[in-house]
């Protein structure tokens, strides 16, 4: 515990020194793990404190170390880590020095989680009532009362008849219901500490900020305090009262969630924000993050500040030591040795960012038109109804036109996708590529994989695991006849086009990052220069760095190959940034389409109003809309 | 490098069970392959003067037939030792010829689905319903003794477990992303079997053929029990066991040996299927948390 001196000091930075209730103090917190034999700092001195009824944000990338906090906590960290130095003071007492009987009995009762899927972290064979009545028993509540306690804590998450959701199962409710029973879970022992790591990532936008808003509501009623771990800084602003961002294990920068994206001080908080889209405001392009974060293995060779190899205004100081956090106002602190200098440096940085396009049609003709394209599912047996997946739409695109397709998980936009790639048949209407129609035969399909390729939304489950890179990128190869050399230069050629080296083509998917794997499998579907590319959700598992990567990718595309896009997302202000039309879908319609900016800022549809309200804004002093329950929705969830 | 031997060949070294199953299997596969030089006599040798000795550490035993002799005067040292090479061959070609005859049709009815698929499940289940033994048998009648024949025999009858397990990992397989991407990169159908689904369902496969190893072996010993299996000119320990009936009231060794032999060899290899399974299913359980 060397640098608690140091420490000490900064508190007063991290939370106002008013003489507030203290629920959990962290101070230097080292975690360790050795590998390969040497010692490397996985979380470097991590030091907070966590007022009673507050909300402390934890913001980062994958791989930043967010979630090893829950897991220290909870005494779950994976084999070889240790905690090598500092405390964790829990209501006065020390966390990490508590007998294993004690923290046992803190768990569930006064620490409470609240877990990233709710369907997997239900048991399937158990009904929600057995598994709460488990749950209510462990922390003492006579076996009587459980019912009557377990209903009310599911009315307090707004869920409807929470009598007779008792006898169901996990399976037989959505993901959002799922999560209000975590939640109720989580808040029915009534803890003192909640910690929600990523709950809502899972969720559609709609459905998050209903699950935001009503944990919002519970902590202010229940004064309890909540660490909110999650990558997407729009909502940190709205969710927390303080929000931390982590990178690579170290507190870059700590600062009341209302200041921390627009006077963010750290160059890392930053490049996050400047690589996030926006709904809002006019659209500037995205600065993106070269490089990506040391892996924990390198973290003993880095001296200095460990983000000084992506940062654009490191300094031969920066790797000379690791920055102290400074103070620079009320409650903001930022780990950064050049942070007053930069003020001036953004300035000019801002002042050259031109302007930004999204992909406009490059001529009026159309290169694929689908005329009365419809899709049901014949039902299983008679008893069912058959399911109507898409209904029946026309639809046309043309060279260069980057089109969005907006819905929520179930509202047909993927079985579109599949349908226009001819990886789903169609029940009723017919496709166009150039003029010519469509047919069943070999001849169609080999014209259709030429022309139109598809990006799949998990390139971890689309890259076969077994092949390597250069082989996937060229897979349209395998069934022709060609020659090594000529492979091997496409190969090249393509891990060019996407940005990856040349000698990643020797390697196995599984060892590239998630953004590496998403540029093969980009680059897979490029590999016959095709005309139009459909790509079903290929940014939204990604990090906002490299979200803005992929997307400045796309459109470097579409300058240079001129394909088109089909767009399919969730992400409003992805398909702001990239498409210039947009069609939103509703239970397999078309409810709204038109051209983005038009749409976005004057929906004409309440479900497409619904839909942008739904997304957290980026202005800290936005009301966020979609937040708010009306007593209609609570119905209807 | 050693990178093209996946990982998990190496985590099978460190599993217990393994290493006691795989010990016992590979002291068998050298007395098999040794055994001119390791017995004591030739198995079919009579000696007519020497009819059922007890073992040489009984009263009466002689060291020149160290665990006796049987009704016929045959050492029984020998026998054995003759009899794990059936044992030997069986336990290694069964469940390879039951994996390709099973893996095969498993590929071609979970991958194309439709009418194949309806065929290859109409056949698996019929076969399925017969009782092993007796499905065996009626081949061996219509195949004649030998060694080949109770092979094919066995292959032939368990292939259709291989057959069902095998395409409910195809059918998760093809639902891939990654059959997918490989359908519109215009990859035939043989192609996509090739490169994509068979190199999934070889853990599965491993697996159930280590389970097959001791299966087949019982299999080969019921069938020379009732002598359909080898020829009578072949030692194998369902035969020695059979003849060990006979005279079991007046010397019990020739009965109860061969079968202490059996029971720790099937012991053995479910060490080892067990063992097989456990490293199998961890390897899996890790990809599919990283993925």
């Amino acid at each position: 515990m060397g640098n608690t001196m140091a420490v000490a000091d900064m508190e007063a930075v991290v939370f106002p020194r008013v003489e507030e209730d203290v629920l959990l103090k962290a101070e230097g917190l080292n975690l360790d793990v050795s590998i390969g034999g040497k010692t490397c700092r996985v979380l470097r001195d991590i030091s907070f404190t966590l007022p009673r009824g507050k909300t402390l944000g934890l913001v980062g990338e994958s791989g930043a170390g967010k979630s090893m906090l829950g897991r220290i906590i909870s005494r779950q960290i994976p084999a070889g880590f240790s905690v090598s130095s500092g405390s964790l003071m829990f209501d006065g007492e020390d966390l990490l020095q508590a007998s294993a009987r004690q923290h046992r009995d803190w768990l569930g009762k006064r620490i409470a989680f609240i877990p990233q899927e709710p369907m997997t972290a239900l048991n399937p064979v158990l009904t929600i009532g057995q598994q709460f009545t488990e749950h209510m028993l462990r922390f003492g509540v006579p076996a009587a009362e459980c019912e009557a306690r377990i209903i009310q804590a599911l009315e307090e998450v707004l869920l409807p008849e929470p009598a007779a959701l008792l006898s169901k199962y996990a399976f037989q409710l959505s993901g959002g219901m799922c999560q209000r029973v975590m939640i109720a879970m989580a808040f029915a022992s009534e803890p003192d500490l909640v910690i929600s790591d990523e709950a809502t990532t899972a969720l559609d936008v709609s459905t998050q900020a209903q699950v935001v808003r009503l944990l919002r509501d519970l902590q202010a009623r229940k004064g309890t305090s909540v660490i909110f771990v999650t990558h997407d800084m729009g909502l940190a602003t709205h969710a927390c009262d303080e929000v931390t961002v982590l990178y690579a294990g170290e507190m870059m920068e700590t600062a009341p969630a209302r200041n921390i994206f627009q006077h963010a001080s750290h160059p890392y908080t930053r490049a996050l924000r400047d690589a996030t889209p926006r709904l809002k405001g006019s659209v500037i392009p995205l600065k993106t993050l070269e490089g990506q974060m040391p892996g924990v293995e390198s973290f003993a060779d880095i001296p200095g500040c460990r983000f000084a190899s992506r940062c654009d205004y490191a300094a031969a100081s920066c790797n000379a030591g690791v920055p102290e956090r400074v103070s620079v106002s009320h409650g903001h602190s930022v780990r950064c040795a050049r942070y007053a200098e930069l003020e001036t440096l953004t300035a000019e940085q801002h002042s050259s960012s031109g302007t930004h396009q999204p992909g406009h049609a490059f001529s009026a003709r159309s290169v694929l038109q689908a005329s009365g394209i419809s899709k049901v599912y014949p039902a299983a047996n008679r008893r069912q109804k058959d399911k109507l997946a898409l209904a029946a739409m026309d639809f046309t695109i043309a060279p260069g036109e980057f089109i969005g397709i907006v819905g929520e998980s179930g509202s047909g936009k993927s079985t579109l996708g599949r349908m226009l790639m001819g990886l789903e048949d169609l029940t009723s209407g017919s496709i166009d590529i150039n003029g010519k129609t469509l047919g069943n035969d070999e001849a169609s399909w080999q014209r259709r994989i030429s022309l139109v390729q598809m990006i799949f939304q998990d390139a971890r489950s689309a890259l076969n695991p077994r092949r390597k890179v250069g082989q996937l990128l060229t897979q349209v190869m395998d069934s022709r006849p060609h020659q090594r050399l000529e492979r091997n230069m496409r190969m090249k050629e393509l891990a060019r086009d996407v940005g990856l080296a040349e000698q990643s083509v020797q390697r196995y998917p599984a060892q590239l990052s998630g953004g590496q794997r998403q540029r093969v499998n980009i680059g897979r579907s490029l590999c016959d220069l095709p005309q139009i590319l459909i790509a079903d959700e290929i940014v939204s598992g990604l990090d906002v760095s490299v979200q803005a990567q992929i997307m400045n990718l796309l459109l470097e595309l579409r300058r240079e190959h001129k394909v088109a896009l089909v767009l399919i997302s969730h992400d409003l202000s992805v398909v702001r940034y990239l498409c210039s039309r947009v069609l939103v879908m509703k239970n397999g319609e078309v409810i709204e389409s038109g051209e983005t900016e038009k749409v976005l800022s004057d929906p004409q549809h309440p479900y497409t109003r619904q839909l942008i309200a739904a997304v957290p804004p980026t202005d800290p002093d936005a009301v966020w809309p979609g937040a708010s329950f009306t007593d209609k929705e609570a119905g209807v969830l | 490098m050693m990178s093209f031997i996946p990982a998990w060949v190496f985590s099978l070294l460190r599993d217990n069970n393994i290493r006691i199953g795989g010990g016992f299997f590979l002291l068998l596969l050298i007395a098999a392959l040794f055994a001119p030089e390791l017995a004591p006599h030739d198995p079919n040798e009579q000696d007519l003067f020497n009819v059922l000795l007890p073992p040489m550490w009984e009263a009466g035993g002689s060291a020149d037939f160290p665990l006796g002799t049987d009704a016929l005067g045959q050492c029984v040292l020998s026998r054995l030792i003759y009899g794990a090479q059936v044992v030997v061959i069986i336990a290694l070609t069964a469940p390879v010829g039951a994996a390709i005859i099973g893996s095969i049709l498993a590929m071609i009815g979970g991958y194309f689905g439709g009418r194949s698929d309806w065929l290859i499940n109409r056949v698996v289940e019929t076969w399925l319903s017969f009782p092993a033994v007796v499905l065996a048998l009626i081949l061996m009648i219509a195949l004649s003794p030998g060694l080949h024949n109770v092979i094919i025999s066995i292959v032939l009858v368990d292939w259709a477990r291989f057959c069902k397990v095998l395409r409910a990992d195809v059918l998760v397989i093809r639902r891939r992303d990654y059959v997918a991407a490989a359908r519109i990169t215009g990859a035939r159908p043989a192609g996509i079997i090739i490169r994509d689904v068979f190199p999934g369902i070889i853990p599965t496969m491993i697996s159930l053929m280590a389970l097959e190893i001791s299966i087949a072996i019982v299999a080969e010993s019921i069938l020379s029990f009732v002598g359909m299996s080898v020829g009578p000119d072949v030692s194998s320990w369902g035969g020695m066991i059979s003849d060990g009936l006979s005279s079991m009231y007046s010397s019990p060794y020739p009965l109860l040996l061969p079968m202490i032999a059996m029971i720790l060899t099937v012991l053995a290899t479910t060490f080892l299927g067990q063992g097989v399974r456990q490293v199998v299913d961890l390897h899996l359980a890790e990809r599919t948390r990283e993925a």
